[in-house]
């Protein structure tokens, strides 16, 4: 029972990471139609600037504000030289640019980090805490609120706010948003920006919990497993999914795999089950692809990615 | 002079759409524009509107040249416009639409988007309640989706979103057509009241010639992309002419 919770909050904490960035991709998604295959590259890109911020010794709040400042400059500027150009091509080529983008900025971060996992600075105090038998570290429940509260801050801005109101029009119809004198360009900017600047911190708590290496990138991709359960098209779906996601992955990796490998290992030859985790939120996508393509929270007829 | 339109033509690779079309309106005048089908009377809105670019032209308003201009500069200084049929916004509420309406005209006189960060929404809100949506009878819909209305109740709801934004220059495309009569009059006499509250001028397409002989001071007659008569309603209705091209004669 005390594994299930402990597992439960950690799973929570990771979740709610995915949904920082899946709330990007659904951001940049309802504005502009485009799937940003680039979300893991922020990420990525976010937890190297934070990290040499830090580096340079200043304290860490200010670090990660500043680098999710840089990523909000760096979402405007993809938004502004890669994508608008491409304004009148298919979404398909615009989608695989953004693949590219990613590739690109991997390689990049390679030629000037290297290969190797790098031991990322304190952000949060070290130490546990060690309640009802839970036990969990400072890390994992700072990263995880930090995530939570800024993806419920993020929506309600949406929900709330003026400015919020004009994301919420351009998304819905751009076309009437424009004729009713809406400046779209400047919302779809400060919806790429937005969604870098969130990808970014993403990147960031990943890092102080997994340490910084390239493989961070690689969680864009579990972002539309997270957007494909939650629907294309809605950021509470893509909150929501991304918690039951986390929580799934720790569940797996605590309790199914260790009980699939004692069967296994009694009745065959088989010693392990390998990173069966990783491979859960896939089976999802696939299952939910089959039984509800639009998602828990989608609106029938978006896009298939 | 408020708004001084000369010269204003576009065409469409051959089709000389509007041509040659000049038009004046003082502030607080309703200004009727009526023609037939084709006429170029919608396209002439669009022109001033920031939807299509003439090829030649001026219209000067408060001595600024419109044309050119985008609908979001346009309205910023002042310039509002409804349109024919009711572009559908799934998600918003009716109340979201009049907010927008406003906020896209706030932009430039408090400083822009940081300060809205910080200011309540809900005077704002009582204030569109109270003097947009309660004169259009809006009122008890505020917080329903604009999906769910009527296309009576749409047009309303796209005439509250322009009058949110506080204008000085209304330019209505057929703004009583495809509603019932009732409607219509009830969209006319806020066209009245918007006029003589805010002094504002209004330009309105309109085919309903009941309408636009109730509410306008002026009419204006295109035909083939021309203005072929101006005058005051009960003068177009005389005019043989207009009612050869337009009226139609017995």
């Amino acid at each position: 029972m005390i594994l299930v919770l402990q597992l439960a909050v950690a799973g929570l904490a990771t979740g709610s990471v995915y949904a920082l960035i899946a709330i990007g991709v659904v951001l940049i998604y309802k504005c502009s139609g485009v799937v940003n295959f680039a979300q893991g590259a922020y990420a990525m890109v976010g937890a190297y600037v934070s990290y040499v911020l830090l580096s340079a010794g200043l304290p860490p709040i200010l670090g990660v504000i500043f680098s999710m400042a840089v990523l909000a400059a760096l979402g405007t500027l993809t938004e502004r030289l890669v994508l608008r150009p491409m304004l009148k091509a298919q979404l398909v080529a615009v989608m695989m640019v953004t693949l590219g983008l990613l590739i690109v900025s991997r390689a990049a971060c390679l030629i000037i980090w290297g290969p190797d996992q790098i031991a990322f600075p304190k952000v949060f105090p070290e130490g546990s805490i060690s309640a009802a038998g839970i036990f969990i570290t400072y890390n994992y429940i700072a990263a995880g609120i930090l995530a939570l509260v800024l993806s419920l801050g993020f929506l309600a801005f949406y929900q709330f706010t003026p400015i919020g109101l004009q994301q919420r029009c351009a998304a819905d119809n751009t076309r009437a948003a424009l004729a009713i004198g809406i400046h779209v360009s400047n919302q779809v900017s400060l919806a790429w920006a937005m969604s870098a600047a969130l990808a970014g911190l993403a990147g960031t708590l990943l890092a102080t919990l997994n340490g910084l290496s390239l493989d961070l990138a690689g969680i864009g991709m579990i972002a539309f497993p997270v957007i494909v359960v939650g629907g294309l098209s809605s950021l509470v779906g893509a909150l929501i999914a991304g918690l039951l996601l986390g929580v799934l992955q720790s569940f797996t990796d605590g309790l199914l795999t260790p009980a699939l490998e004692d069967f296994l290992r009694a009745h065959t030859s088989i010693y392990s089950v390998g990173a069966l985790q990783q491979v859960v939120p896939y089976a999802l996508l696939v299952a939910m692809l089959l039984l509800r393509p639009q998602g828990l929270f989608g609106r029938r007829g978006t896009e298939r990615v | 002079m408020a708004l001084t339109a000369s010269d204003v033509t576009i065409h469409f690779g051959g089709v000389v759409a509007v041509n040659g079309m000049a038009l004046d309106v003082m502030p607080g005048e309703i200004v009727g524009l009526i023609g037939p089908n084709g006429a170029g009377k919608t396209t002439f809105i669009n022109c001033l509107s920031g939807t299509y670019r003439p090829n030649t032209g001026t219209a000067l308003w408060q001595g600024d040249e419109l044309i050119g201009l985008s609908p979001s500069a346009l309205l910023r200084k002042g310039v509002a416009r409804t349109f024919q049929n009711v572009a559908s916004l799934h998600d918003l509420t009716v109340l979201d639409i009049a907010k927008l309406g406003a906020g896209v005209r706030r932009d430039r006189r408090t400083g822009g988007h940081l300060l809205d960060f910080f200011r309540s929404d809900r005077a704002l809100e009582e204030l569109l309640m109270e003097s947009i949506l309660a004169p259009l009878e809006l009122n008890d819909v505020a917080h329903k989706p604009i999906q769910t209305l009527s296309y009576g109740r749409r047009k309303a709801v796209d005439l509250a979103r322009a009058l949110a934004g506080d204008p000085q220059l209304l330019l209505l495309d057929e703004p009583v057509a495809g509603l019932t009569s009732h409607e219509g009059m009830a969209m006319a006499a806020a066209v009245r009241d918007v006029r003589d509250r805010h002094g504002c001028a209004v330009i309105m397409v309109e085919h309903k010639m009941d309408v636009v002989m109730s509410t306008c001071d002026r009419v204006a007659v295109m035909a083939a992309g021309s203005k072929i008569f101006e005058g005051r309603p009960a003068e177009v209705q005389a005019d043989p002419e207009v009612r050869r091209v337009y009226l139609g004669e017995p």
